[in-house]
């Protein structure tokens, strides 16, 4: 118990200079924590709001639904089957009926994704109730980009021409009664999201679906139903998952020379005791202290930069990390272009793996860092020592 | 929709030897009348050089082709002008349709979601063009009105699918009472919207025959003049080799 | 006097070595992370400008006002006239290059030229044969290949390995492509496959061909046309304020609001939202990089202050001898000043080095993963900018100064009755 409490007190006796170096290595762990904490929160929120818009528990698709080939979207539909039915009457699924359609804002073609939604379901959370709406125009919720790139806003009518299951052309014209703001990117460009219903009967593909979307809290949804594949979050959400270790694997080099830069203070500290505590030492041989304690004691000073640190990161990180996660920080809405769904804000999460795993790594660090000037004790003479002679 | 074109304006001379049979009094039912189109069309060997205008943004194409045509089924194309496009060729058998230019030397059959593009930049597809030109297999066809249409004397019929799988699931024409050609077509979504429109602006006689000579072709639903179909020369009864009707004849 | 001061420094190590490498290594990791920085808020909007933004972008009005779908019908006529000109008279300073973006569908023919197998193609065409092309550096071909080889010649294209494994192509096979011409005729070409690339994205990856800009206006029927032509800095460093005064430059040139046929530029900025995103990642990179600045500076204060302890026993014998304390204070604030400037000067031409390394190879977090090997956004790469030059450099000089004369201010509080029993000591 002598030498922890020895390698405090040498610490807090050399004053200025060990708290130069216990705040440098502060601002690294607030530092790692905070920017950890942002990619994270970014990877969980975009992950959140893909799954309550888009993806709900996972989705059966039909089996010739392929979101990135547009020429088969036209034959992937058909009728619901028995088990996904139940589901559905149970309220833990919704099926989405896609087609492809043409609309004609301002007299050029634009090719969209016609998608047929059930006004009242609540498995996501898309505006799916504004489509609830008595009239002789067909209503049509569409998302802001989608707004933004037709010039089309709530109460504009523009023509849409589709081809129902037959081939023969259809064409009406439609009433835009929401524009919805959504973070999710995949859910509005090109999309033009119609009633379910009125969409069968349009496109005369009565009870036909292309997709079903599973709840969040739906329970072991068959894994097998013929002509329907069962695409997990996990599947859905494999690129975005992706993408977010790939930037946060990119951030870790900062990590690295943060870091780097606070054990040179730490080093430097390290050889300087050594060199000038020579005496101390000797004396501490001539006591009978074995090398290895000595060796042990030094580095021990070393190592605990690292919890001071880690108490004095705790008092100004704590409330700085707090507030940030409370407030979030402002995000452009661009941001989801890149298929990032943040949101306006981005609340960093920091998790107790986060900060556990940080202090030990910083630890770990700064005790291998404390420890290697320390090998020059192994090989003093303790006579030497007291002389004040370092070989 | 070439094809369409042809038949529309080659029934003419055969319809005109039928006209003074009907009064003028009593109404024809809307499919005898149909029928009458359809039977003045086809039937023939024709070779036709006809110039498709195209109004784009920036401005206007020509484009010349040159086309051998037996009854309703078998036809071929070759384009004439410009540069570029000579050369292609295009075959179509039936229901289905090839197409070869020379710099790849590769018949490309066109189906599918090629069929819905547009035909050389105009308003029709390969789909128009493709379309069974006996219309009275598929509609069954009304009289709703009489009308006066380029000083001709015209029925306007209704026409409604009775077959599931067609584009358009209404139309309206405007035939020549005496000629039975039609001078005018309207088609329509199945809800109701009109969607394109077919007007001849000119006919002319060609051997004893009625031939239009200016169409304009317009896909309403989007800004623009249309697309413009110019008769320049038709041989009627004509004699057609019948290997030209090949996928070895693409390649030649 | 210098000279003394330097020959003391060169021969004692413990004054001079071990007080360089300290700021040479201060200053070169605060280079170093700059410069990372600088790079790492380039790729938020790297891939945006290299594949569609460009710096800045030239289009037709009408083509830019429905950008989205691509409008080739509305591209821009007389290309080599209007990039001439940009090169050799008007913005020489920019790297000019035009693009042609089109879809269409690839046919796989079988050993009777008929088709065997088709699919939905997106497509972009670059000059990849000129022999001044900065298209090489810009979209990172090489190094995204995955079977195959660049093409080297007219009529070879690029597929997209996902897109050729559907269609069972091989590199060394013919595909044509079916598209239609900038006046909507249908456009068929014949292109040898060179070789497939990995883009990153699942979108790209399910169809995509990379062709050559003459083979594309060739067989679009676009010839001395393209769709867009994008412009960028020599350095591939966005400068929105120089983007703007550019832009506004050509727009007064060239553009006539009049005519939906002229040409319009924009600035990387002002296209899809980017403005926003550079901002962010600014203020994040400044506070990254304050915050980094701040610790080296006591870093390096700290290892002044450890320096001039360690010569506690060298200064009490030149005060013994007479020395003025003035006169040592002085020059230990020399010596400071020598070792700042070595030390500061090393470390930025390290961290330059070390920057520049990373800059050309950039380091592949792609490779962290399993089974990714990622066009864009995986590679990620140092920026050295003319700020990566002076950053290290005056706050390791400053830092090593301030350490040194806080510590040497002791020097007038040693009393010289002490000094003996010091030096006994």
């Amino acid at each position: 118990m002598i030498i922890p409490k020895l390698a405090l007190r040498n610490l807090l006796g050399a004053g200025l200079r060990t708290w130069l170096n216990v705040v440098v290595l502060s601002f690294s762990f607030v530092a790692i924590i905070w920017t950890q904490g942002l990619y994270k929160g970014m990877g969980d929120q975009a992950v959140h709001s893909m799954i309550d818009v888009e993806y709900g528990g996972g989705q059966y698709w039909h089996e010739k639904y392929d979101p990135y080939d547009p020429l088969s979207i036209q034959d992937a539909h058909g009728i619901v089957p028995a088990p996904l039915k139940k589901m559905i009457d149970n309220g833990q699924a919704t099926p989405v009926l896609i087609t492809q359609g043409v609309i004609y804002p301002s007299g050029r073609f634009q090719s969209v994704l016609l998608k047929g939604i059930d006004p009242s379901q609540t498995i996501i959370s898309l505006p799916s109730g504004f489509l609830d709406f008595e009239g002789e125009e067909l209503p049509a919720l569409i998302g802001s980009r989608m707004a933004k790139s037709t010039g089309l806003k709530v109460g504009d009518t523009v023509t849409l021409r589709w081809r129902d299951a037959f081939g023969t052309f259809d064409a009406m014209d439609i009433l835009i009664v929401q524009v919805m703001s959504t973070t999710v990117q995949s859910v509005d460009e090109g999309q033009l999201w119609i009633p379910l219903k009125k969409m069968q009967e349009l496109t005369r593909m009565e009870d036909e679906t292309t997709l079903i979307i599973v709840s969040k809290d739906a329970v072991n949804p068959p894994a097998d139903v013929r002509g329907w594949e069962f695409k997990s979050l996990d599947v859905l959400l494999k690129n975005i998952r992706e993408l977010v270790e790939v930037k946060t694997a990119g951030a870790s080099i900062m990590y690295v020379i943060l870091l780097l830069l606070a054990m040179l203070g730490i080093f430097d500290t390290q050889v300087l005791s050594i060199f000038r505590r020579r005496k101390e030492i000797g004396t501490l041989m001539a006591m009978g202290l074995t090398r290895a304690r000595i060796i042990g004691l030094f580095t021990l000073e070393g190592a605990m930069h690292s919890v001071l640190a880690a108490i004095v990161a705790a008092v100004y990180g704590i409330p700085l990390l707090i507030y940030f996660a409370k407030e979030g920080w402002a995000m452009p809405q661009a941001i989801d272009s890149y298929g990032f769904a943040i949101g306006e804000k981005l609340f960093p999460t920091y998790s107790a793996g986060l900060v556990i795993g940080t202090t030990l790594l910083v630890l770990l660090v700064t005790t291998i860092v404390s420890f290697l000037p320390t090998r020059k004790i192994a090989k003093l003479k303790p006579t030497d020592a007291l002389r004040g002679k370092l070989s | 929709m070439k094809r369409r074109f042809f038949l529309n304006f080659c029934f003419i001379g055969i319809a005109v030897i039928g006209i003074a049979v009907i009064g003028r009094a009593e109404v024809p039912s809307g499919d005898w009348i149909l029928k009458q189109v359809d039977e003045n069309i086809g039937s023939d060997n024709k070779i036709a050089v006809t110039q498709m205008i195209i109004h784009g943004r920036r401005g206007s194409r020509a484009i010349k082709s040159k086309s051998w045509i037996q009854g309703i089924d078998k036809s071929f194309t070759e384009y004439l002008a410009p540069p570029r496009e000579q050369g292609t060729k295009m075959l179509k058998l039936g229901d289905q349709l090839w197409m070869y230019t020379p710099s790849t030397d590769r018949t490309i059959k066109i189906s599918g979601h090629m069929l819905r593009q547009s035909v050389m930049g105009s308003d029709l597809s390969y789909e128009d063009m493709m379309e069974d030109p006996q219309l009275h297999k598929i509609y069954d066809a009304e009289v709703i009105a009489e009308e006066t249409y380029l000083d001709r004397p015209c029925w306007i019929l209704e026409l409604t699918s009775s077959e599931i799988e067609v584009a358009y699931y209404t139309r309206k024409v405007w035939v020549d009472r005496e000629r039975f050609v039609i001078l005018r077509e309207e088609r329509y979504a199945r809800g109701g919207k009109l969607l394109k429109t077919t007007e001849v602006k000119e006919t002319v006689r060609i051997q004893n025959r009625w031939v239009p000579k200016k169409i304009v072709f317009k896909d309403v639903l989007k800004s623009g003049k249309g697309t413009e179909f110019l008769m320049e020369s038709i041989e009627f009864n004509a004699n057609i080799p019948s290997y030209i009707f090949s996928k070895a004849a693409l390649r030649k | 006097m210098i000279k003394f001061l330097f020959k003391g420094l060169v021969r004692d190590r413990s004054r001079s070595l071990f007080p360089v490498l300290t700021v040479m290594f201060g200053v070169m990791l605060t280079v170093w992370l700059y410069s990372w920085i600088k790079g790492a808020e380039n790729t938020f909007i790297e891939s945006s400008a290299k594949f569609s933004t460009g710096h800045v972008k030239i289009m037709s009005r009408a083509y830019a006002e429905n950008a989205s779908q691509i409008p080739n019908d509305l591209a821009l006529i007389g290309i080599e006239e209007l990039l001439k000109n940009l090169k050799k008279k008007d913005f020489p300073e920019f790297i000019w290059t035009p693009r042609i973006r089109f879809a269409g569908l690839i046919d796989v023919p079988d050993e009777y030229g008929e088709t065997m197998a088709q699919g939905p193609v997106a497509g972009l065409a670059v000059d990849l044969f000129s022999p001044r092309s900065p298209e090489k550096e810009i979209i990172n071909l090489e190094k995204s290949i995955i079977r195959g080889r660049l093409p080297e010649k007219p009529g070879e294209i690029l597929i997209s390995d996902e897109f050729a494994q559907k269609l069972n192509l091989e590199p060394g096979e013919t595909a044509t492509l079916i598209s239609s011409t900038m006046y909507g005729s249908m456009a068929v070409k014949n292109f040898y496959v060179a070789g497939t690339v990995r883009f990153g994205i699942a979108a790209m990856d399910r169809g995509t061909i990379v062709a050559d800009i003459s083979d594309i206006q060739n067989a679009l029927d676009m010839e001395d046309a393209a769709g867009e032509i994008l412009g960028f800095f020599k350095d591939f460093m966005y400068r929105n304020k120089k983007a703007d005064e550019i832009k506004a430059a050509f727009n007064l040139r060239y553009s006539d609001e009049e005519d939906e046929f002229s040409p319009v530029m924009d600035t990387l900025y002002n296209q899809n939202g980017l403005a926003d995103i550079l901002a962010m990642t600014e203020v994040f990179s400044g506070v990254v990089v304050g915050i980094f600045i701040v610790a080296m500076s006591i870093v390096l204060w700290n290892a002044g202050l450890m320096g001039n302890i360690r010569r506690y026993g060298e200064i009490g014998v030149r005060l013994a001898m007479g020395e003025d304390k003035g006169h040592i204070y002085r020059s230990i604030i020399a010596e400071s000043l020598i070792i700042g400037c070595i030390g500061s000067f090393l470390g930025t031409a390290l961290g330059l080095a070390i920057s520049y390394y990373l800059q050309v190879k950039g380091i592949n977090v792609g490779s962290l993963m399993k089974d990714a090997s990622f066009m864009f956004g995986e590679v990620m790469r140092a920026k050295i900018t003319p700020v990566s030059f002076i950053i290290g450099f005056f706050p390791g000089i400053l830092a090593t100064l301030l350490g040194a004369s806080i510590s040497g201010i002791g020097i007038y509080k040693r009393k010289t009755s002490q000094l003996i029993r010091e030096l006994e000591a």
